[in-house]
């Protein structure tokens, strides 16, 4: 089955030319792409590239939903707009977050019976990744939310990065079940109840605290956005540090310079490994497509990735697949008893 | 622009977000009692009228939006075209 990917090139930080060739590298593996930017900044495309001329670009605008709202013929816009019609499966957007999870909620829509969007980012820790959801989409939630979060976030482990019976663990400070706000006791008796029956795909495994997130004791993360981003950008920094600092050791004599020469086969594929473009990006989780967003920093292989992730996601069903463990898990938002009874059933849309 | 016209409006955005049949939707129709809509949905739905007919609506008079009559009513006494 051939998926389409709507990729928005405005706001790369190496321009509409760079998303391009990520597109260019995700249409020779078989994807097509509807590439939404400036047509003189893209230049030539190769087949499976169709590139609609779409020059203005909301990436930096400081209010993305007003922006969103007032600037219809954005590349974001029309893009998810694309993906809302059926011309595209998935939706992809290296620009702003705030502007992509805007275009996709007033675009796309809420999936069936879901409470709130959420933004899942696979972090790539080496012998442990772990995905934590949600990194920013909501900062105040009910328990209802984090549950669904759950499962959005375990399908996407699921469908797109190959766990085949993916782990959830709740982040709180402490391991035991009543540790944590009202908030955090109240989804981890939620989460416990939704995941014990004995045919879930996925598995609760209690709290997780955060000197655990990096232990491999979980492959999924729920939390509110603002802790989950907190939590995010605390890894990307402590990383950065770390790293900048082994760098610094590494060339500071002349035998370390030796010693990094003999490590440097070792480090590359390491340097591989933790490689944050190789996940690519954030997944816009709880629409009725799906949604990834690169960094905007991303190079072309980034785009790449977050193309081809996209379309492993829509070919492995992650919406179908979320709906269908909610609803057995009975974690669906309530629809109202009428139209439930007259059997008009909402469903999602198929890939 | 009519009284129904804003009505078939808010019925077809309620009836495209909430995923209900659009007859059932009614000027008396509740947002959250009948519709079981949350403040999300509420937010798109002021967004909409907003795009759709140029009014404004701050957070306090949304708030007291709860019906889609009121909803109508809000916009016919605000648009500059209202009548």
């Amino acid at each position: 089955m051939s998926v389409t990917v709507a990729v928005d090139a405005g706001g790369a930080d190496l321009g509409a030319a760079e998303v391009a060739a990520g597109a260019a590298i995700a249409a020779a593996a078989g994807v097509k792409v509807l590439l939404f930017g400036s047509a003189e900044e893209i230049g030539e495309v190769p087949d499976g590239v169709e590139v609609v001329d779409a020059p203005l670009s909301i990436a930096k605008d400081s209010d993305p939903v007003r922006a969103v709202r007032a600037n219809p013929d954005s590349s974001i816009v029309r893009a998810a707009r694309a993906v809302a019609a059926g011309d595209a499966d998935a939706l992809v957007s290296g620009g702003s977050t705030g502007a992509a999870v805007a275009a996709g909620l007033f675009n796309i829509k809420r999936g069936s019976g879901i409470y709130r969007p959420a933004l899942a980012v696979p972090v790539p820790i080496p012998g442990a990744p772990v995905t934590i959801v949600d990194v920013g989409a909501n900062v105040e939630v009910r328990s209802e939310h984090l549950v669904q979060f759950g499962f959005m976030g375990a399908a996407l482990a699921q469908t797109v990065l190959g766990i085949e019976r993916p782990r959830i663990g709740l982040l709180s400070n402490g391991g035991e079940e009543n540790k944590g706000t009202p908030l955090v006791v109240e989804t981890h008796a939620l989460l416990a109840e939704r995941l014990s029956a004995p045919g879930s795909p996925f598995t609760f495994v209690g709290n997780v605290e955060g000197n655990d997130l990096a232990a491999g004791t979980a492959d999924v993360i729920v939390t509110d956005g603002f802790t989950g981003n907190v939590t995010l950008k605390l890894i990307e920094g402590v990383s950065q540090a770390i790293l900048g600092a082994v760098r610094t050791a590494a060339t500071s004599t002349p035998r370390a310079k030796a010693g990094g020469v003999l490590l440097r086969p070792a480090l590359r594929a390491f340097r591989d490994e933790i490689d944050p473009e190789g996940p690519g990006g954030a997944y816009l989780l709880g629409l009725r497509r799906l949604g990834v967003v690169p960094h905007g920093r991303f190079t072309r292989y980034g785009f790449s990735q977050a193309i081809l992730l996209a379309a492993r996601g829509v070919s492995g069903d992650v919406v179908g697949r979320t709906h269908a463990a909610l609803e057995a898990a009975g974690a669906l938002r309530g629809r109202p008893e009428a139209d439930a009874a007259s059997g008009s059933a909402a469903t999602v849309p198929s890939p | 622009m009519t009284r129904e016209d804003v009505v078939s409006l808010i019925r077809a955005h309620l009836a495209e977000e909430l995923e209900l049949d659009p007859a059932r939707i009614e000027e008396s129709t509740r947002f959250k009692e009948d519709l079981e809509a949350d403040s999300l949905d509420l937010f798109t739905l002021v967004q909409e009228l907003e795009d759709s007919y140029g009014v404004t609506m701050s957070d306090a008079e949304a708030a007291k939006i709860l019906s889609v009559g009121q909803a109508v009513d809000f916009v016919l006494a605000h648009t500059p075209t209202g009548s």
